[in-house]
């Protein structure tokens, strides 16, 4: 549509003028008069019972302010899942015994950093130490140390199973009957931080009944339900404030343990308190993301048709169930959603260790779910001689279908992205080429590929998004809306779409945020969903502010509203363009003859607005999303083949997210998420003995620099199809797209090398194995054919 | 040895002051700092300049960097009483009043920034880069921001944003 003046078009950021002054408020920046120093004190052992905790000594020290167990709080308990099925399950500091190595287990406020250190050394606790155990599958066993019991409605003889997900279609063993070829793989992912630069900090300052909070955060309305519920205070007396927030990538949405002690600590103590984690204690204490191990079996045609999968997942969800329970029902709906699958059995296991509770990241289960799945197919492919663009588009969903969950893909982009990527890329004329023929020299190039798709909006609590749109007298307009900017763009976006709606400027838009007590409920940054839901909110409240703005123009003008239109904050009549009024002239009416209307638009948004419920994490029932984006991603890549390092050289992501509103904002998560992927494929792992970090720091774990940067090419697919009459037709694009190229990623090692990798990170050290693995094979005679074999 | 439970901190937090005078942004400030307070602490908590973010606090990501006498420094590991009678800029002393430096403009020019956190410290490396070398090389860039830490962009648009502001043929994405 060639009248968009704003949405469609890559404005430049709203905050960017303030983020390159040094003008953006985080939280470590906002400053009370009187705030003490927090800090923690962490469980040194992963799993002991906890006998005795003496505070006298920490208390009686010269400037310590306040020192708290768990015998200070109300003992209520939060989880990222509350489900009658999944209760809250995490006391803010420990009861009893400890789980984890770092779990929080007495919180104290001192006049400074100093004081508070050296008191959080003199707290006294005595431990018993009890057997611990590390690895889901051997926790799983029974018999195993028992971190909790397992879930009263798991069945299963297992142990430490917090939670199961399970749902099956088609019929599993016929499809496998009457498939012509079946392979069974093992893959396993690992353990990353998420790596945002902000530090988890909180400032918490409790006065005249009201708590008032600065904190790291992906959402301020779900930071209020969880720090107002374990401080046993109603929603109206804890106000998050506004803060910019410096990164998050899914590891700054549960409630944190420092969050709620910052708090209490300001309750006693009636001063602010301000708690910042350390890299350290982010590294070796706080939420990474999930590494899950998954077996899976797939039948296929001849031709390459998926008859009948069967997938088994465990994830590792640490001392608690955090998003545990989750991953294990999002790793299965990202199996579900790229291709068809007639058969299908899923079983996601989420089982306790003595590891750090997990969080999500980036993907959520996709990453992981979408490397073993692309994987496994690449192999399927080249068994049956088929290229891995063809046995992708033989599967692909296409535009119309029908999910197994009941949900529908719409205009889905799918096949086009796959055939866009692979025309692109040139993929099949470099497809084998090294291994064909191997260049001269150590470095052989492979290349690769993997699709993704992905949920937006999906409901979970807050649900939906409200946005306010004020007219100022002057015609310009403030707009209250809870969204958070994390860097995403958010405030872009919605000031975008609001300049759109009401024909005024982007500099006569100005967003007021993220502020529990001033602005709307939102759903927050942390569903992919902002975008659509807010974005869409933020549409019906500037189109309500319009319509009133134009009912006033009418009166005024004696023209039909048919027949008026508006634009550069002018109402006029599409008949006379003689007969206009400026907003600043039909504000003043309105007031005038409206007992005061000043004009004062609303608007709100849910998904799926006829679903009451979000589906069923244990049985996988009930529908998603009405917001399917969808990708293919192509990696090339280079493998020294001497010293087995192999580095991202190109990416190429062709998607379908829909209308963009912002094309470069767009581009910029696509840049974001290759770097990301590339760091989680070649690079990045937290590394872990007896539940200890052994490499709690950016020395030791490296995440991508300036020097590990790829190309990054993008393409959008039949965005067309969304900019006629439906230009806020937007779907997912921050955090799908790390999946598809991890994939692709792999494909091409295996591509430049012959070597299959299952478990990621694809180290050169594992690299090195393969290579030497094969080169022994190949050395070896070969076996003698079978006589009537 | 000390028992601090009776003498309290305050033995150690006696260690005395010491007033070191920094000109930040062409502005001298005098602060009363401990010796072990780092450049950092002083610009942000005294001085009271939070452009500057704190964030590994060991020199591992970049995002505390300034310029002292116009070398980019980590102000994280850097004590503040090394900086005594030093020039010192931050982020906030890029811009002149209103007018942004091209650096900063092409950093919105090119999506260079997302959450913004990396943004003071990158800009501080790549205004040292630009003052010695005007037309940087994609190598000089590369090795000028090693140090900055970046998990939002995949650099690709800083590099471009650096490209833009010394006049080297890349144009402007954002409008």
């Amino acid at each position: 549509m060639s009248d968009l003046n704003y949405v469609g078009k890559s404005w430049r950021r709203k905050d960017g003028p303030d983020k390159v002054t040094g003008k953006a408020v985080y939280a470590q920046d906002v400053k009370l008069p009187g705030t003490l120093a927090g800090r923690i004190l962490r469980s040194p052992h992963p799993h002991a019972r906890i006998a005795r905790i003496d505070t006298s000594r920490a208390r009686a020290l010269p400037g310590v302010k306040a020192v708290i167990t768990v015998d200070d709080t109300k003992g209520i308990r939060h989880g990222f899942v509350e489900t009658p099925r999944y209760p809250a399950d995490q006391e803010v500091l420990a009861r009893g015994k400890v789980v984890y190595v770092g779990e929080e287990v007495a919180a104290v406020a001192a006049v400074d950093q100093i004081t508070a250190l050296k008191a959080v050394e003199l707290i006294e606790v005595e431990y018993e130490e009890l057997p611990a155990v590390f690895d889901p599958v051997e926790a799983m066993k029974p018999g195993a140390p028992e971190v909790h019991p397992s879930h009263p409605k798991v069945t299963d003889p297992y142990a430490n199973v917090g939670g199961k997900s399970e749902t099956e279609w088609g019929d599993v063993e016929r499809g496998f009957a009457e498939s012509d070829y079946v392979r069974e793989d093992r893959f396993e992912s690992h353990l990353r931080t998420h790596g945002y630069l902000e530090p988890h900090v909180t400032l918490a300052h409790w006065e005249g009944g009201k708590m008032n909070v600065w904190t790291s955060s992906m959402g301020a309305f779900v930071k209020r339900a969880k720090l107002a519920r374990t401080l046993d205070l109603p929603y109206s007396a804890v106000r998050i404030h506004k803060t910019y927030v410096g990164g998050t990538f899914g590891g700054k949405i549960d409630l944190y343990s420092h969050e709620y002690c910052a708090a209490r600590l300001s309750m006693i103590t009636g001063r602010p308190v301000r708690i910042v984690a350390t890299r350290e204690e982010i590294f070796s204490a706080y939420r990474h993301g999930q590494p899950l191990a998954m077996e899976i079996k797939t039948g296929v045609k001849k031709d390459g048709t998926i008859v009948a999968q069967q997938i088994r997942v465990i994830n590792n969800s640490g001392g608690f169930r955090g998003s545990g329970v989750v991953v294990i029902f999002l790793a299965w709906g990202f199996t579900m959603i790229p291709y068809r699958i007639p058969n299908l059995r899923y079983e996601g296991f989420s089982v306790y260790t003595n590891y750090p509770v997990r969080a999500p990241q980036r993907g959520h289960g996709a990453p992981q779910i979408r490397f073993a799945i692309e994987s496994q197919l690449d192999r399927i492919a080249e068994e049956l001689g088929i290229d891995p663009i063809t046995i992708r588009l033989r599967n692909a969903r296409l535009p119309g279908e029908a999910l197994p969950n009941g949900d529908n893909v719409h205009n889905a982009g799918l096949a086009d992205c796959i055939k866009v990527a692979a025309e692109k890329s040139g993929f099949l004329e470099k497809h084998g080429r090294d291994r064909r023929s191997p260049p001269q020299g150590t470095i052989r190039r492979g290349i690769g590929i993997g699709v993704s798709a992905y949920m937006g909006g999906t409901l979970i609590y807050p649900n939906g998004s409200a946005v306010i749109v004020k007219m100022n007298d002057d015609g310009s307009a403030v707009v209250l809306t809870g969204a958070i900017d994390i860097g995403q763009g958010s405030e872009t976006v919605i000031s975008q779409i609001v300049a759109e709606e009401l024909a005024i400027g982007m500099d006569d838009v100005k967003i007021v945020s993220s502020d529990t007590d001033t602005t709307p409920q939102d759903i927050g940054a942390w569903i992919s969903g902002m975008t659509y839901v807010t974005g869409n909110a933020a549409r019906q409240a500037a189109g309500n502010a319009r319509d009133k703005l134009v009912a006033v123009a009418s009166e005024r003008l004696g023209v039909p509203v048919g027949d008026l239109a508006v634009k550069d904050k002018v109402v006029y009549s599409t008949r006379d363009p003689s007969a206009r009024m400026t907003y600043r002239e039909v504000i003043a009416a309105s007031v005038a003859t409206r007992r005061g209307d000043t004009v004062i638009g609303e608007g709100y948004w849910r998904t799926m607005r006829d679903e009451p419920n979000h589906p069923s994490l244990a049985t996988t029932k009930g529908r998603w999303t009405e917001n399917y984006a969808f990708s293919a991603q192509v990696a090339e890549v280079e493998v020294d083949i001497e010293t087995g390092e192999a580095r991202l050289v190109k990416a190429l992501t062709v998607h379908d997210c829909g209308f963009p509103v912002n094309p470069a904002l767009v581009k910029g998560q696509i840049d974001g998420q290759i770097s990301m992927a590339l760091g989680h494929a070649f690079m990045e792992e937290v590394m872990t003995k007896d539940g200890y970090t052994l490499n709690p720091n950016w020395l030791d774990y490296r995440m991508p620099t300036i020097h590990n940067m790829a190309v990054s090419e993008d393409a959008d697919v039949i965005t067309e199809q969304y900019r006629v009459g439906q230009p806020y037709r937007t779907k997912e694009v921050g955090e799908g797209l790390v999946s598809g190229i991890l994939a692709a990623m792999a494909n091409a090692v295996y591509d430049a090398t012959g070597v299959r990798l299952n478990s990621t990170p694809f180290t050169a050290e594992r690299i090195l194995y393969g290579l030497k693995a094969l080169e022994f094979k190949a050395k070896q005679p070969k076996p003698k054919e079978k006589v009537g074999a | 040895m000390l028992d601090v439970t009776k003498s309290g901190l305050g033995s150690e937090a006696r260690t005395r002051a010491r007033l070191v005078s920094l000109c930040v942004n062409g502005e001298w400030h005098e602060v009363a700092v401990k010796p072990r307070v780092t450049l950092v602490e002083a610009i942000r908590d005294a001085i009271g300049l939070t452009g500057t973010k704190a964030s590994c606090e060991c020199g591992t990501c970049g995002a505390c960097t300034v310029l002292v006498d116009g070398r980019p420094v980590l102000a994280c590991i850097t004590l503040a009483v090394e900086c005594d009678g030093r020039q010192v800029r931050t982020v906030e002393g890029l811009a002149d009043g209103e007018k942004l430096s091209a650096l900063q403009e092409a950093f919105l020019d090119q999506g260079g920034l997302q959450c913004g956190f990396c943004t003071p410290g990158m800009l501080m490396s790549a205004t040292a880069l630009l003052e010695r070398s005007p037309r940087p090389s994609r190598e000089e860039i590369n090795k000028a921001l090693e140090g900055n830490l970046c998990r939002c962009t995949g650099y690709n648009a800083i590099v471009d944003a650096v490209l833009q502001a010394s006049g080297q043929g890349v144009k402007p994405v954002m409008k």
